[in-house]
């Protein structure tokens, strides 16, 4: 797929715009923001993976799990430097992903989702019985040592690591071993009949997939500062991972940061009315009308917009 | 040797044998036709020399055995067209077409080209999505992937499978440039047996399964095992 210039300058605008806006906005809607790029960066995870394979994980919060109990207990537990402790999370995650990958050697659809999901669950009973000492058990682990201090800097932060996420997979979906991945997609067996590896190209799809999952992990919980089971291994984490890369637009690098940011600032403005968990039958209600509407997400909806205002300028 | 020998090929799908003993052979340059009617075995037999399906029995192309997969096959110079196109329907031709060209990373300018000039149409809608393309169209977008392989031998399943009769003639004259223009041997499975005869060679009959006849196209013109693969007396 080409690469024209306009692409550079959308990427340029929404960094500019991104960078000044701790200028215009209160403390509290920047910690809004920090969620909303962590959101983003487990979503392109997300879609990495399952928006251009057509593997759809149901276990991504093992992953991303993985990756911040590693550097929370090697930080807490074992005084390990943060500069040390990330690396090794990713590389823990990356393990993590390369088991998650084998039953996708035999298995896929339905059967390989529920695996995942299995994955997931198995994880979230072993951290609360596998030595609590180290894992803190069902109470999770907290006190974990920060890297920045304050909202402004943790939104540096996690911008920063969301716009290194972003432009890499962009980059990568751009050369030919993304067309092949999102062929496979499409029509795997057309993929193997044109003489490419599925196997190869599956295993960099999750591969990656849990680079950026055991990264976003690993920053997430030196940001929040507090790690527990059943925060990270719950069915709504996943579900909004999932939503915020299906509604923002499946299978394109923009669509799960958009899907990301219009979920998170739903449950935020919607949370003065509705503050329990009738929030998320709101989010689910407009989720599955989008989705009914337009199945490619509100990145399709802007599109369609770009052309009819392209269609109206030039008549 | 023939340029592409089969002998004695049995494939498999799980316990039901779907090929017994199929003996073929194809020389370069050459156009062959394998005909039959459904399930007589014609996308298995298409499918085992790309090592799709279990087989047993031996495969040649061009001297030495083919084995090590679909991956090996297209090293090899083997280009496949499947069945009913099978696109990537949300990918643009351009992407479709990249497919192709990954295991022939050196070629690719010259092979698009290639592509383009036999089908002048992909040039002007590389952007298009194939899913909004005419049945014709996508035929064309599955050989042009196939030819991104820089194939020798093109293997091609039911090219004319849902098409109007002009688009058949279109496809039909596109094979015979590829044979004449590029050298390219060039193996079909049909089962519009008239099409087989006027673009073909020799052909194979394929009935459940097995090599029920094989000639050229005049000495099975009026062979009754045609009819009898076809119809059943």
């Amino acid at each position: 797929m080409n690469i024209r210039w306009y692409h550079f300058a959308l990427w340029a605008a929404f960094m500019a715009v991104m960078f000044a806006l701790p200028e215009f906005v209160s403390r509290g809607t920047l910690r809004t923001v920090i969620f909303a790029n962590f959101l983003a960066i487990f979503a392109i995870s997300w879609d990495v993976l399952s928006g251009r394979t057509g593997y759809i994980s149901f276990g991504h919060p093992f992953l991303i799990g993985i990756g911040a109990y590693t550097t929370a207990i090697l930080t807490k537990r074992f005084d390990v430097a943060i500069e040390a402790s990330i690396p090794i999370a990713v590389i823990v995650t990356m393990i993590a992903g390369f088991i998650v990958f084998l039953p996708a050697l035999r298995i896929k659809g339905s059967y390989f989702a529920l695996v995942t999901l299995a994955f997931m669950e198995l994880m979230y009973q072993l951290v609360q019985v596998i030595r609590p000492d180290l894992t803190g058990g069902t109470r999770g682990i907290s006190g974990i040592q920060g890297i920045t201090r304050g909202a402004v800097n943790g939104y540096y932060l996690s911008l920063t690591l969301l716009l290194v996420v972003a432009v890499t997979v962009w980059l990568v979906m751009r050369t030919r071993v993304g067309t092949a991945l999102s062929a496979i997609g499409m029509n795997e067996e057309s993929v193997r009949g044109s003489g490419l590896d599925t196997t190869k190209l599956k295993l960099f799809a999750f591969l990656f997939s849990a680079l950026i999952a055991g990264l976003g992990g690993a920053f997430y919980a030196h940001y929040v500062g507090a790690i527990a089971p059943r925060a990270l291994f719950d069915i709504n984490f996943l579900f909004t991972i999932i939503v915020a890369a299906l509604i923002g637009g499946a299978a394109t690098t923009a669509g799960p940061i958009i899907g990301a940011f219009f979920l998170t600032f739903l449950l935020e403005y919607l949370r003065p009315y509705l503050p329990g968990a009738e929030r998320y039958f709101i989010y689910g209600g407009v989720a599955l009308l989008l989705y009914m509407y337009q199945p490619k997400g509100i990145i399709a909806l802007l599109e369609t917009m770009k052309d009819r205002i392209i269609r109206r300028s030039s008549t | 040797m023939a340029f592409l020998s089969i002998e004695n090929l049995n494939a498999f799908y799980g316990k039901a044998q779907a090929l017994h003993d199929v003996s073929l052979s194809c020389e370069k340059g050459e156009i062959i036709a394998v005909i039959g009617a459904n399930g007589a075995g014609k996308s298995t037999l298409l499918d085992s020399i790309m090592g799709l399906t279990k087989t047993t029995g031996t495969i040649s192309f061009d001297g030495t055995p083919l084995n090590g997969g679909p991956a090996a096959a297209v090293e090899r110079g083997i280009g496949y067209g499947p069945e009913r196109f099978n696109l990537f329907p949300y990918m643009s031709v351009y992407d479709n077409l990249m497919v192709g060209a990954f295991t022939a990373r050196n070629d690719i300018e010259k092979n698009l080209a290639a592509v383009f000039r036999l089908f002048p149409r992909l040039e002007e809608r590389q952007a298009q999505e194939t899913s909004t393309q005419s049945g014709g169209e996508r035929q064309m977008v599955s050989l042009g992937r196939a030819l991104m392989t820089s194939p020798r031998l093109l293997i091609v399943d039911e090219p004319t499978i849902g098409l109007a009769p002009k688009v058949c003639t279109e496809i039909a004259a596109a094979l015979r440039r590829l044979r004449d223009d590029m050298g390219l041997t060039i193996l079909i499975t049909e089962q519009n047996a008239n099409f087989a005869m006027t673009l073909a060679e020799r052909l194979y009959v394929l009935e459940a399964g097995a090599v029920r006849a094989t000639g050229t196209v005049d000495e099975l013109r009026d062979d009754p095992r045609l009819l009898e693969a076809y119809f059943g007396h």
